[in-house]
């Protein structure tokens, strides 16, 4: 344990002293702090959606941060042959990848977590009632980041940081309209075996879309990461599918990572 | 498995790689090799480019998979946790997180040994004043120099007091002062009973400190022995310079069957193989009135030896190995030039 910890610090460094990062925040709090003040003056009282719009941002510069910083993790340690003075040490690949894993999370939650501490001092001035479900909203965001992360691991793990960052950014936008997917199928197949086979490829994704609920349920009921229905009941089953989703990702990881050469 | 006394046994391991399009290609880095290291020793592995120094290392160290035979470390297999909890290993050009210190790194190196606090403080203190790294331990890697990240490298790699320590090319990238540095850390190492398996193309240094040796080339053990052993088949050469006409020289050359075209100012170059006795040789010259302009007799070393499988490394000729090592232990250079019946097949290269 003390390995997979030494590995987490370390890349926690990494990502806390690269530069880029600074930018980024920088740029990001502009745009977050100004959106919010004009989303602010323009629509009078619907705090609800000016609270979506800030935690949507929120969600969206998370996920953005994360494949950033993720496309890279395990390819540049290869390439870079950092990982032969790691591995050559008595620790194993998986433990390896959750060192990686349990560092980068960090790093993102530690900027993510800072920003929403902003969010939140904005609600309070603006003395917004729904300081509980928006805390409930933002634990949805950090699963989702630590899905995406996995994701990225996993093809970090054996292609490049360009083909990775491809290939996350598309998952993170089919997880993300699944729903509209699925709906898609259905109104276009009849059912059948096609329908069937079509609806279960679509399970291969993660479904990103109960982490940032936005759009109208059947009832008409406006749905939102901020609504009523994100009860901690909610949270707790997103849980569930974070952990699972992620375990199957990284156990794939580390399964291509030990059969690999590092050369 | 059960801890063994035997740091290293390996026993017919290879290794393919597949490169190209499609990874069609294949390029064989190591061939059935194997060898044990006694406890104690330190033992160089030596070859030119190319001959599978790093890939043997790498695979020892689990960092690649062979693609068949078996590696015991203390008994334990190669890529267990447990075996590499006795190695240190120093890579070939070792390349670090640029963005840590010196002390960082090697603070992330002794945790994911699960060095004890104070012994892992005490003990990088230690190897960065050792290595004369200590003014520099708190700059990022980042800004060291070439031989400042050998150095490093070596601290690293001895952080766990390993029992058996694995470098490969330990040495490139020193100066003269770090060279020595570094040979008195590897004979130290040994006076604790530590066992150091090095690679190298540097022949001076092996025959320096090293109590045994392997020699490979193109992936297959060539030789493997002591350094007096290996010497021993060192051929050992006696250059002749002398003034002599053309014809002069190719008597000479009919008559003992040696060959040269080194022509210097005045004359020419003789390289007198070790099996011709140099006093019948020389009294040969003399009668034959041919002015002897010096006679240097070759530093007995491996560096001949060497050579002779530096040549085979030509990937065209399979076997050219097997001619070479016919022709390179009597020292007989056979050429076409000077076979008469033309029935030479031997592909060798001179060595000028
Ligand atoms: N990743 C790889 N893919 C394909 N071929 C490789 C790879 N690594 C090494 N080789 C080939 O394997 C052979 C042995 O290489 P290796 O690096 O082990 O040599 P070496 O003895 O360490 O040489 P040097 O003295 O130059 O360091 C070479 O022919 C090399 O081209
Ligand atoms: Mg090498």
């Amino acid at each position: 344990m003390g390995a997979v910890l030494a590995i987490a610090i370390n890349t926690f460094r990494e990502t806390i002293r690269n530069k880029i990062l600074y930018t980024i925040i920088l740029f990001v709090l502009i745009v977050l702090i100004s959106g919010n003040y004009l989303a602010n003056i323009s629509m009078h009282n619907e705090d609800r959606i000016i609270m979506d719009i800030g935690l949507g941002m929120l969600s969206l510069f998370g996920v953005f941060l994360t494949v950033f910083t993720g496309i890279n993790i395990i390819f540049k340690e290869i390439d870079k042959k950092t990982i032969y003075l790691v591995l050559s040490k008595p620790l194993n690949r998986t433990g390896f990848i959750l060192g990686k894993l349990f560092g980068l999370l960090l790093a993102v939650y530690t900027v993510v977590v800072i920003m929403f501490a902003i969010l939140m001092a904005q609600s309070l001035l603006m003395q917004i009632a729904y300081p509980v479900n928006l805390v409930k909203g933002f634990i949805l965001i950090l699963f989702e980041i630590l899905i995406v992360l996995s994701i990225a691991i996993f093809f970090s793990s054996f292609t490049t940081p360009f083909i990775t960052g491809m290939l996350t950014v598309g998952i993170i936008m089919v997880g993300r309209l699944l729903p509209d997917l699925h709906q898609i199928i259905r109104v276009k197949y009849v059912p059948g075996f096609w329908r069937e086979t079509a609806l279960s490829l679509t399970q291969i994704f993660p479904n990103l879309y109960i982490f940032v609920p936005n759009g109208h349920d059947f009832n008409g009921q406006y749905l939102s990461l901020t609504s009523d229905f994100i009860t901690w009941n909610y949270i707790s089953w997103t849980f569930l599918y974070t952990v699972f989703y992620s375990s199957i990702i990284l156990v794939l990881a580390s399964t291509i990572l030990k059969n690999r050469d590092l050369v | 498995m059960k801890h063994s006394e035997v740091p290293l046994k390996i026993i017919n391991i290879s290794k393919t790689f597949k490169t190209g399009f499609l990874n069609l290609k294949r390029v064989k880095a190591v061939c059935d090799l194997s060898f044990t290291m006694k406890k104690g020793e330190i033992f160089g592995l030596l070859g030119p480019n190319g001959a599978g120094k790093t890939t043997t290392l790498k695979i020892l160290t689990g960092l690649i998979f062979p693609d068949q035979g078996q590696i015991e470390e203390f008994g334990y297999p190669a890529n267990s946790v447990k075996a590499r909890s006795h190695i240190g290993f120093l890579p070939e050009n070792p390349y670090f997180y640029e963005y840590l210190t010196a002390r960082e790194f090697l603070n992330m190196c002794a945790d994911i040994f699960n060095l004890p606090k104070k012994e892992k403080l005490e003990k990088i203190d230690y190897l960065l004043n050792k290595l004369s790294i200590a003014e520099a331990a708190d700059r990022p890697l980042r800004k060291f120099s070439k031989g400042m990240l050998q150095r490093t490298g070596l601290a690293q790699a001895l952080i766990n007091d390993p029992d058996l320590i694995i470098l490969d090319e330990p040495l490139s990238g020193l100066d003269p002062i770090g060279r020595r540095d570094f040979r008195e850390i590897i004979t130290n190492l040994r006076k604790q009973g530590k066992t150091v398996l090095f690679s190298s193309h540097i022949l001076s240094d092996v025959e320096e400190i090293c109590d045994r040796a392997a020699i490979i080339a193109r992936g297959k053990l060539q030789e493997i022995g002591t350094i007096a052993k290996l010497l021993s088949k060192g051929v050992k050469e006696t250059e002749i310079e002398i003034e002599a006409t053309k014809a002069q020289l190719s008597q000479l050359q009919k008559k003992w069957k040696i060959f040269t075209n080194n022509t210097t100012l005045s004359g020419y170059r003789i390289n007198l193989p070790p099996n011709i006795p140099l006093q019948k040789f020389i009294k040969d010259l003399v009668a034959a009135t041919i002015t002897i302009k010096s006679i240097k007799p070759h530093k007995e070393s491996l560096e001949n030896l060497f050579l002779n499988f530096n040549m085979s490394t030509d990937q065209n000729s399979p076997t050219g190995l097997q001619n070479n090592k016919q022709s390179s232990p009597t020292g007989l250079q056979n050429n076409k030039q000077n076979s008469p019946t033309g029935l030479q097949k031997n592909k060798d290269k001179e060595i000028e």
